[in-house]
């Protein structure tokens, strides 16, 4: 069976200062990978490679052995299509216009009213709740509202890999509650996730669990929880 | 292609909904400007030459002869502009001249006019301060000039004397002394040309009514600057690189911000303009005493010009703002930039002060900033330049456009 994503060997630098160091890791349908690690190891760079965001300096990514990433003639080639029609992304802040209603900021994403609609009626976003605040204006939501419709606007053309960078951060129990079970759903709809966190409840949902050390995944016992693996940090 | 329209869609609306509040924001600054602007060109404005110099007028002998040649003197009527004749005691001249409050002091002699008949002519003594104010200094060059000028007329006079007396044709005297007056005369009178009025003035072409007009109308598209926040600060970088992600580049990203800029500040000034017209048809009589102030009462640009002139005006302030913006990257440090720059830049080209009255160093920094050219140009609206002079400023404006434009861009992408 074709893994969903193959990640080999990225190399990603700031500047001079080198983030990842050749992280590699695969990833089937309908697997949720977990990628934990210190603050600041590179877990967001690599998300942030995966998304299409930032260019790598080495390596390659391959979507359902579409390649996204790939090196080749001396520098890196990047298909912006592949990546765009085959991964959502959640960046920690929220991609949204603060002036504007909830409905004008999906709006820009899903272009067509009426797929729009349907999502909202009974759709992925209806799923997530947002049909009930669709006419507020951003400014005025909570951070966990907010955090749905980040998801929802990911979720735009319902792509098969979603990229998640630490969706919980910051939000209470019953917002993390809800996107854990939001990821649930879309998990059972063998879809992709890749999810970086610092939360345990997310670990549970994991089938693979990554630790990325000095710019490397290592793969660990995704039972593995609290001081044993922070011990791997 | 689709997701740029929508995103161009999507900042217009938003622009369109943040309206009402940055209106309400502009109209306060228009308020404060236009008040300051006008204390400004009231107590700029004052009649040329509203001071007069005090003269002094000592009269040796108090007969009928003197008082008629003194009071034709008084009313001689480019006399009587400038000069205001006292007539005081040799003592008092003294000390009013000593004391500064005298530009000069005429001693008229004893037998003057009767002097000036027979040809004795009786020396007339004209008195300054010594430490000269402006007024004296001027007065003291044109007595200097003027005796000059008679010494010479009479020396020809006698010159001409002595020649008909030793050549025996004395009765030729009276042809050879109107020639020499004629041409005494032609020669003066080609010195007139000296004395034509030229009215020069602090705000150069412009009047002052004009000049303020024009710096407060840029210092106000500067300002308004501040109340465009919600359109032209970055949006939250997450949200640009999810654009990037779905095709719609920082190019168009920066574009659709500038032309919301630019929208909001044509919006804002059709606004004022439609309340200035509502405003002059309620009361048309001090609308059309307003609009005179501005007029100039020379020819000027046709309309094509200044509508280009004034469009560029805008373009190019709008670009300025949306560079300043980028620069901090943060909503407070934008709008204290903007303010600042504002301040300081108007100031230096002579916006709030004219750039004359200010140290040279000043002067000279000032006439490179892009306020100088966006001052000079909206100038065009009341006054005419030679087409060298506008063709300078409009290309020297468009420069400043696409570098202000470019390096916006250059910074936001680099943030990125």
């Amino acid at each position: 069976m074709e893994n969903m994503i193959t990640v080999t060997d990225i190399t990603s630098s700031y500047g001079r200062r080198r983030i990842l160091k050749g992280a590699s890791f695969t990833a089937e349908r309908g697997q949720c990978i977990g990628i934990v690690g210190a603050n600041g190891c590179g877990k967001s760079t690599l998300l942030s490679v995966l998304a299409g965001t930032l260019k790598p300096q080495l390596g390659e990514v391959l979507y359902y052995g579409r390649t996204a990433w790939s090196h080749g003639g001396g520098r890196m080639h990047g298909d912006r299509e592949v990546i765009r029609s085959m991964t959502g992304y959640v960046p920690q802040e929220n991609p949204l216009i603060p002036e504007l209603s909830v409905y004008d900021n999906l709006r820009l994403w899903y272009p067509d009213k009426k797929q729009l609609r349907e999502e909202l009626e009974k759709g992925f976003l209806s799923l997530l709740g947002i049909g009930e605040f669709c006419t507020k204006q951003v400014n005025k939501l909570s951070g966990g509202m907010k955090k749905r419709v980040s998801i929802g606007i990911a979720m735009a053309g319902m792509p098969p890999v979603l990229l998640l960078d630490e969706p919980s951060a910051a939000l209470d129990l019953v917002c993390k509650e809800d996107i854990r079970r939001y990821l649930q759903v879309y998990l059972s709809r063998k879809g992709t996730v890749v999810i970086t966190t610092h939360e345990e409840s997310e670990l549970d949902l994991c089938h693979k669990l990554y630790v990325m050390k000095e710019g490397r995944l290592a793969q660990a016992d995704n039972r593995l929880r609290g001081g044993e693996l922070v011990k791997l940090f | 292609m689709r997701q740029r329209a929508q995103y161009l869609y999507i900042e217009i609306k938003k622009t369109i909904r943040m309206l009402p509040r940055m209106t309400s924001q502009a109209i306060l600054l228009m308020v404060l400007i236009g008040a300051v602007a006008f204390c400004g060109a009231k107590s700029m404005e004052r009649e040329p030459l509203a001071v007069s110099a005090d003269i002094g007028i000592v009269v040796h002998e108090d007969n009928i002869m003197t008082q008629m040649a003194l009071g034709y003197v008084e009313n001689l009527e480019s006399a009587s502009k400038v000069c205001h004749f006292i007539q005081v005691s040799e003592e008092d001249g003294f000390r009013l001249l000593k004391e500064g409050r005298m530009a000069a002091l005429i001693v008229l002699p004893e037998q003057l006019v009767e002097g000036i008949m027979d040809g004795r002519n009786p020396t007339v003594d004209v008195c300054f301060p010594k430490n000269a104010g402006l007024e004296a200094m001027l007065l003291r060059e044109l007595t200097e000039s003027g005796a000059g000028l008679l010494g010479v007329a009479q020396a020809q006079i006698y010159g001409a004397g002595d020649v008909a007396a030793a050549y025996g044709m004395e009765e030729n005297l009276s042809v050879m002394e109107s020639e020499i007056d004629s041409y005494n005369l032609a020669f003066a009178l080609d010195r007139l040309a000296v004395y034509d009025t030229e009215k020069v003035s602090a705000t150069g072409r412009m009047n002052v009514f004009q000049y303020y007009a024009a710096s407060g109308f840029v210092f106000f598209l500067l300002l308004t600057g501040m109340a465009l926040y919600p359109v032209m600060q970055e949006e939250p970088r997450a949200f640009c690189g999810q654009l990037r992600r779905q095709g719609t580049g920082s190019l168009w990203q920066s574009f659709c911000k500038w032309l919301c800029g630019l929208l909001c500040m044509g919006v804002f000034l059709g606004i004022f303009w439609a309340v200035f017209k509502m405003a002059s048809m309620v009361m048309p009589e001090q609308a059309a005493e307003f609009v005179g102030l501005f007029k100039s009462g020379v020819g000027g640009y046709p309309a094509g010009v200044q509508i280009g002139s004034l469009c560029l005006v805008i373009i190019s302030s709008v670009t300025l703002v949306y560079f300043l913006y980028s620069i901090p990257g943060s909503r407070t440090g934008s709008i204290l930039l903007i303010f600042l720059l504002s301040v300081v830049m108007v100031y230096l080209s002579g916006g709030f002060v004219p750039s004359v009255f200010l140290p040279q160093a000043v002067q000279q920094a000032g006439s490179i900033l892009p306020t100088s050219y966006l001052i000079r140009a909206f100038g065009c609206m009341f006054v005419e330049y030679g087409v060298g002079e506008l063709g300078q400023c409009a290309a020297v404006l468009c420069g400043y456009t696409v570098l202000c434009g470019a390096a916006a861009y250059f910074l936001r992408t680099r943030r990125e």
